[in-house]
């Protein structure tokens, strides 16, 4: 170029390099046109560079992964952007937040769209969170080296539904105002600590203004710090980890034999590395079979892929159906029955049988194996398999407790009629 | 004081002093861990409130001849359920303790939406998950001749005020 040889250019010839010198002052690298270009550009932009360069190829079979981490974090995303926009219209206050709710309804642009989004999303990523779970623990992909990293997505899977929990509060309807007064009853059961906490979460001993102040907080700054932080930690361990689970077969190298470096002919004045004292292929680069293929575009076009089909299921949902908004909150009348979400009912219908071990011994005890289950189960077999036979007493306890809950919670759905007495539902 | 050119080996046998370095270093760390400590224990103790705001837990309820004989009436802002049997008077507590939710009358005595606890008509529990009788409160005539409820003071169910 001609920049380069004048070693002061003039202003015109800058104005000239325009738009070029901008775009390679950011990119470093032009737009790639063939696989090492799009490698660099892979490895150095700030926003590809959590992926790998290239990618193994079981990492990308969706039947493996069925793409629910992915499409847990686009959810989280699509729940960022829409919960900042709502944050514009949104005021916590016990005299104003249901009149903001009617009129994100009735009168803000788009208001009523992206309150649905935002709720529709929040219901998808709690299922979708457990399903990611559910996938790694039935291929059996916590076990060594990923121990770390699932316990990380058990606090995520925690933080999920406590985002859940405090964001319910929000509408200050009758729904939020009974679910969070019996939610912070069940946390008054933790022995020793319970009422402190109780007190804490309410600011005070009932639910009101300084409860509600305390829910906003922690659902717009505290816990989405904390998941965007663990998030962080769960991407960065799935690299460090070595990528995805996948079979031991997966990485099969041919045998390479070494032979004895003393009865190795050697030409002399002629130096000779490791890899010339090894029988067979002399080098391994380009003699074993690469089961890895490029993150671009063979991963990003996934990732693109499940990022719009997220998408437009939630907005096309978020058309359909308007997100439930019940009577302005009226302390003296419990809804009859009072629900909880579908995702709570599983653990409103244990609570209904008893307040300790239904609200808070059974899912401590249920977290705790959870979180322990890579630690008890270090049996190297069955990992990158679906429904493995190596792993079928630890897949059909997990699958146990899951029915359970599941059962729970259909008969909390369907089977309660008021009073939580036992009703049919048809 | 010599400085210590040796190296001081790791593990630190017993015999062994404790460099000058170790020594500031232990200090240094134990300064730094208990200041995050007190810290993390001063956020706690900001975010719980002195001061609450909440229902006024002695209160009138005005004079007896708003209640006349067997009535059985729940005063929902108060949470308490008024029962009045001849010239004997009792306040039973309509907040669940189960979970807090507000018990409604029923046939039997009380019943909670939420959780299907169940109360007979002295607030025993009959049924559900609540783990204790409704509680009930002391009531007493005031001097102005109005009936005054104090939620503080909790009575023996069945201890009924006498006119």
């Amino acid at each position: 170029m001609s920049q380069a040889a004048n070693p002061k250019p003039s202003l015109l010839a800058s104005l000239m390099a325009f738009p070029a010198t901008i775009w390679d002052s950011i990119f470093r690298n032009p737009v790639p046109s063939n696989d090492l270009e799009r490698s660099a550009t892979t490895f150095t932009n700030f926003f590809l560079h959590i992926h790998p360069v290239k990618v193994h190829k079981n990492s990308l079979r969706p039947a493996y992964t069925l793409g629910l981490g992915l499409i847990s974090f686009w959810l989280f995303l699509i729940l960022i952007v829409s919960g900042i926009l709502l944050m514009f219209y949104y005021v916590p206050s016990t005299t104003q937040a249901y009149d903001r709710m009617l009129d994100l309804r009735g009168t803000v642009a788009f208001g009523n769209i992206l309150r649905n989004m935002h709720r529709w999303s929040a219901h998808a990523m709690v299922a979708v969170v457990f399903m990611h779970l559910c996938r790694v623990f039935l291929t059996g992909a916590y076990k060594k080296p990923r121990e770390f990293n699932w316990v990380v997505g058990v606090i995520l899977f925690l933080l999920t539904l406590f985002m859940s929990f405090t964001g319910y509060l929000l509408p200050w309807d009758q729904l939020a105002f009974w679910a969070i007064t019996v939610g912070t009853a069940i946390a008054g059961y933790v022995p020793v600590m319970g009422k402190s906490i109780q007190f804490l979460l309410m600011g005070g001993t009932s639910v009101g203004q300084e409860a509600l102040l305390r829910f906003y907080v922690l659902h717009v700054a505290v816990l989405p710090a904390v998941l965007m932080l663990m998030v962080g930690i769960h991407f960065w361990r799935i690299r460090k980890d070595g990528g995805l689970s996948r079979p031991a077969d997966a990485d099969a190298t041919p045998d390479m034999v070494m032979v004895d470096p003393s009865k190795a002919v050697l030409e002399p004045r002629k130096t000779y590395g490791i890899q010339g004292l090894v029988r067979g292929p002399l080098t391994k680069v380009g003699q074993i079979p690469d089961n890895t293929v490029y993150s671009w575009p063979n991963l990003f076009i996934a990732e693109l892929f499940t990022f719009v089909i997220t998408l437009s299921v939630i907005l096309v949902v978020s058309l359909l159906f308007g997100a439930p908004l019940e009577e302005p909150v009226n302390v003296m009348h419990p809804p009859n029955p009072a629900k909880a979400p579908w995702y709570f009912l599983g653990l409103q219908e244990m609570v209904s049988y008893s307040a300790f071990w239904g609200g808070v011994g059974v899912p401590t005890l249920f977290v705790l194996g959870l979180i322990l289950t890579p630690y008890m189960d270090r049996s190297p077999g069955g990992v990158g398999k679906w429904f493995s036979r190596d792993r079928l007493l630890a897949n059909t306890l997990f699958l146990t407790f899951v029915i359970a809950n599941v059962i729970f919670v259909i008969i909390g759905t369907f089977f309660r009629g008021p009073n939580w007495a036992f009703v049919a539902p048809w | 004081m010599t400085v210590n050119l040796k190296r001081t080996s790791r593990a630190g046998s017993d015999a062994e002093p404790i460099s000058r370095r170790k020594l500031l270093g232990w200090i240094t760390g134990v300064g730094l861990v208990g200041s995050a400590g007190l810290s993390a224990i001063s956020n706690f103790v900001f975010i719980k409130p002195r001061a609450t705001y909440g229902a006024p837990q002695r209160f009138s309820i005005g004079k007896p001849d708003g209640f006349p004989p067997g009535t059985r009436v729940t005063l929902e802002n108060r949470r308490i359920c008024v029962i009045r049997e001849g010239d004997r008077l009792a306040a039973v507590s309509t907040t669940c303790t189960h979970l807090g939710c507000i018990v409604g009358l029923s046939d039997t005595g009380f019943a909670c939406p939420c959780h299907g606890s169940r109360f007979d008509t002295d607030g025993k529990v009959t049924g559900g998950p609540a783990p204790r009788a409704l509680p009930w409160y002391k009531l007493s005539l005031a001097p102005n001749g109005e009936l005054e409820v104090d939620k503080d003071t909790e009575v023996q169910p069945g201890v009924y005020l006498s006119l």
